[in-house]
């Protein structure tokens, strides 16, 4: 009907669809508050994780960045003003270690070798443990394959914007990670089957001899790349495997090496390994004997994402003791209290403040565990997990003292905008409806 | 903690042993001085006195209330808080030792739904690793259940997590048993498809069936007993008038036998002092319609119980209160359901009480028991009065498990379980610095700090 002139009719016919649809955009804007470009939340102690606390603090935020932090900042009238009363505003928290929104589809457990799955094809956004973690002021989480196999698959980062629709919650520009594992879980899942693995050598060589085939492939494609560079016109190509491209990436440094590990042992193994190949480990994850090697581990630059107190519930976890993630931070070790849990998420708070009792964490050493340290297991350091200029605003505002039983999340906000507001009714989220 | 060099906590540990063996610290009276007690029963108390002699706390009050004995050894606890043991009100210590490790486990007998024989009291390791990394956190005494995977799995026992052996740790043996009707008890599990029951009707079809079995079982001992009670009085009274008449055959003919008694049976036995409202049934379920089904049956056959869980209740909160009896609730961190807000669990706990239930927390785990405490600040900031959050570790528990005579306050006459630490009980930045159990001073030594003072560069 478009394509000829509109009849007198049929403008009015228009104009009355173009009004109605500007009412409904304008009820839509309603419904979801929209964006805020120019945001200023002051009269807040400004628990900044790298230089201390501001008391009577203020934070600016233009186009979801954080643009000015102190005392006093600069911004213009026309920004919505967030007044925390006094309230206590953290960043927003980071979980280094999370299974959450990806249906159940956590292991491939059909081989101990998948480093080419990839989670973003189970991711499942609509799942509400991601609102669950969002109120707990979980803003960043790093979901990752399952421990069945020795090399899992490879992971995603999300914001925890609850209601955003899938695309606009994957974090951009995060760095590749692929999850290594280790020890009881593939030993358990294929010596139950009477597999390979089924004990701890098992488990090495399994590891070790998919790493030599990557080398392998790498090796004949640089061959053929030389005879094509060469000008042979004759080479073939070698096949394509996905599964040696994804070992090549790691062996290439493409790929954050996550590696599930219990014992000590087992991470002095992972070490030389990543050695004996070429590659960089950035964590530990679990890492729960890290105290018994922690100059080890602070020499090779390994990271850990541990638990605060979790122990006893496997072999290799009876030596974990609550002190672990002070003393190996203490020997220079990157640590962050991650969750491995839909429970622990929604109170990563609490875990972190655990680490002031067991060991003697200062404040900021504690909020760095959930919030900069966690951002650097992930490689988001330099855009997330502290209160700086040039962040992205991802910040909490907390009902009681975050570092204890009483902090509870008032009001979440994820690239400027808020996510979790306690105060509202039902679900507490401005961005969501039930069914989007 | 790196301070705390290994001379001096081998040191520390000579001192203790001294004390435990010479009984000096069972004899000599010892006085909390100056700290702030949270006595939980009469306020709080700034800078008072605690004195404990025998075992016992014989004197609470401000300093110059408290007249401390010559001989007592006083020590100094100003700026620390002094609260009284804290009291789990549902583990699995002493049953467990490592999780995964089928061999270190005595949870649950699988074998049947009706298993109200069972006897924690059968399986309780006194000398798990799990019980001093626990008792650090001054959680003096537990609830030990078998895991909830039965309707009728066994009976609770009350422990103190102290002693040589599970003689000196078991302090009342069959102390309650748990009913639980959670819906989920077995339905459908693993190979269980096609066995009856697999449905909440087959679960209480099964369960009233085992009280009917019960109380017939009994009826027909109370008969027994009656004929025996008839046959003795019978032969009594024909020793006491012999009939001079009859004649020997006859006498011999019409003697009646003595009647035999039914088999004894251990499973409906120890069903008997729950039907006959002896003991405490708990009474576990998360959904309304599961509560209510479960409560139908306890009040069939009047039973006297307390109720656990209830973590979906919320739409029958009314009906709870109106029951008048206490509740164990949580873990409130179980999940809320998807349709449920985030904080629909964590609630609980305030919603309750400010209905007027009474409530009593619990850790349902083993190695997480030292945790408890945090559970109930959680619940503070979640709008349950402080005091309430920790009467429900304390004189609340107490009350529920009748032995509010020895424990659950700081009170003169009661069972010296005290605890001393830096501040606030219910926050996890706290430490525990000394724990008391029967008046005497609990090393603050557990595997856990073994390893940590053996690793940490000493």
């Amino acid at each position: 009907m478009f394509l000829r002139f509109p009849s007198k009719r049929q403008e009015t016919a228009i104009a009355c669809f173009v009004f109605v649809t500007l009412l409904a955009v304008a009820a839509a804007a309603q419904d979801a508050p929209a964006t805020h470009h120019d945001v200023l939340i002051k009269n807040a102690v400004v628990m900044t994780a790298t230089h201390g606390n501001i008391p009577n603090g203020s934070v600016y935020i233009k186009d979801g960045k954080i643009a000015a932090v102190g005392k006093d900042v600069n911004a213009p009238a026309s920004a919505t003003v967030i007044d925390a009363g006094g309230k206590y505003l953290t960043p927003g928290i980071i979980d280094s270690h999370s299974h959450i929104a990806l249906d159940g589809d956590v292991n491939e457990a059909t081989n101990p070798i998948t480093p080419h799955m990839m989670m973003i094809d189970a991711f499942d956004y609509q799942d509400k443990e991601i609102y669950h973690g969002l109120a707990g002021g979980v803003t960043t989480s790093l979901l990752l394959h399952g421990s069945a196999n020795m090399i899992g698959g490879q992971a995603i980062v999300i914001k925890h914007k609850y209601g955003a629709g899938r695309d606009a919650m994957l974090f951009p520009g995060a760095p590749r990670s692929i999850k290594f594992a280790s020890g009881e879980n593939p030993k358990r899942v294929y010596g139950s089957r009477d597999q390979l693995p089924s004990t701890r050598m098992g488990n090495f060589e399994v590891q070790r001899e998919a790493l030599v085939q990557a080398q392998d492939y790498m090796r004949e494609w640089d061959a053929y790349n030389a005879k094509v560079k060469s000008g042979d016109k004759d080479a073939t190509p070698p096949k394509h495997d996905l599964k040696l491209e994804a070992l090549a990436d790691v062996l290439r440094g493409k790929l954050m090496v996550q590696i599930h590990c219990y014992r000590a042992d087992e991470m002095l193994t992972e070490i030389a390994m990543a050695k004996e190949f070429g590659y960089k480990l950035r964590a530990f994850h679990h890492a729960l004997e890290a105290y018994k090697v922690a100059d080890q581990l602070a020499a090779a630059g390994v990271g850990i994402a541990t638990f605060s107190d979790w122990w006893g519930f496997k072999q290799e976890a009876w030596d974990a003791i609550p002190w672990n993630a002070v003393i190996a931070m203490r020997k220079g070790v990157h640590v962050a209290i991650k969750s491995d849990s839909e429970d622990f998420a929604r109170r990563l708070n609490q875990e972190a403040a655990k680490t002031m009792r067991y060991g003697g964490a200062t404040e900021q050493e504690a909020l760095q565990m959930i919030t900069l340290n966690a951002a650097w297991i992930i490689g988001v350091e330099d855009r997330v997990g502290s209160i700086d200029v040039g962040k992205d605003a991802d910040l909490v505002i907390w009902d009681g003292y975050p570092l204890s039983s009483y902090g509870v999340p008032n009001r979440v906000l994820i690239d400027g905008d808020v996510y979790f507001d306690r105060s509202l009714p039902g679900f507490g989220m401005p961005r969501y409806k039930e069914g989007m | 903690m790196p301070r705390n060099s290994f001379y001096s906590q081998v040191l520390w540990l000579v001192c203790v042993a001294l004390f435990v063996c010479t009984g000096a610290a069972q004899e000599k009276p010892v006085a909390l001085r100056g700290g702030k007690l949270l006595t939980v029963s009469h306020g709080t108390i700034e800078k008072g006195v605690l004195l404990i002699e025998n075992g016992k706390i014989t004197a609470v009050g401000t300093a110059d209330s408290v007249k401390i004995p010559k001989d007592a050894r006083v020590i100094d606890v100003s700026g620390m808080t002094v609260y009284p043991g804290l009291i789990d009100s549902e583990t699995a210590l002493g049953l467990t030792e490592i999780s995964a490790e089928q061999m270190t486990n005595d949870l649950v007998e699988p074998s049947d739904e009706i298993m109200p024989h069972m006897h924690v009291y059968d399986a309780y390791h006194a000398e798990s690793e799990l019980i001093p990394v626990t008792r650090l956190n001054g959680i003096t005494n537990a609830i030990v259940a078998p895991a909830s995977r039965d309707t009728l799995p066994g009976q609770d026992s009350f422990v103190q997590l102290a002693g040589k052996s599970s003689e000196d740790a078991l302090l009342i043996r069959d102390i309650a048993m748990p009913l639980n009707f959670s819906g989920q008890q077995r339905r459908g599990e693993r190979g269980d498809r096609g066995k009856f029951p697999s449905t909440r009707m087959g679960l209480a079809a099964q369960l009233r069936q085992a009280f009917l079995d019960a109380q017939d079982y009994a009826q027909h001992w109370a008969d027994y007993e009656k004929k025996k009670a008839d046959y003795e009085k019978d032969k009594n009274d024909t020793a006491a008038k012999p009939d001079s008449s009859a004649q020997p055959e006859d006498k011999e003919k019409g003697k009646k036998q003595p009647p035999s008694p039914p088999k004894r049976d251990l499973k409906l036995e120890a069903l008997l002092p729950y039907l006959q409202g002896k003991k405490l049934v708990v009474l576990a379920a998360d959904e309304a319609n599961d509560l209510q089904t479960a409560v139908g049956l306890a009040h069939e056959f009047k039973l006297k119980f307390v109720l656990n869980h209830i973590s979906h209740a919320q739409s029958v909160l009314d009906y709870v209160a109106s029951l008048k009896v206490p509740v164990i609730v949580g873990p409130i961190y179980e999940d809320p359901k998807p349709e449920e807000r985030y904080d629909a669990v964590y609630s609980l706990p305030a919603q309750l009480s400010k209905r007027g239930v009474k409530i009593a927390f619990a850790s349902y785990d083993a190695h997480n028991s030292r945790n408890l405490p945090y559970q109930a600040g959680f619940a503070v900031a979640f709008g349950l009065p402080y005091d309430e959050a920790l009467k429900a570790i304390t004189l609340n528990a107490a009350e529920i498990w009748g032995v509010d005579d020895k424990l659950g306050s700081l009170d003169a006459g009661k069972t010296a379980n005290v605890v001393v630490a830096t501040g606030d009980p219910l926050d996890m930045r706290t430490d525990v610095k000394q724990v008391f159990i029967e008046g005497k001073e609990i090393p603050m030594t557990s595997r856990q700090t073994r390893l940590r003072d053996q690793y940490s560069g000493q």
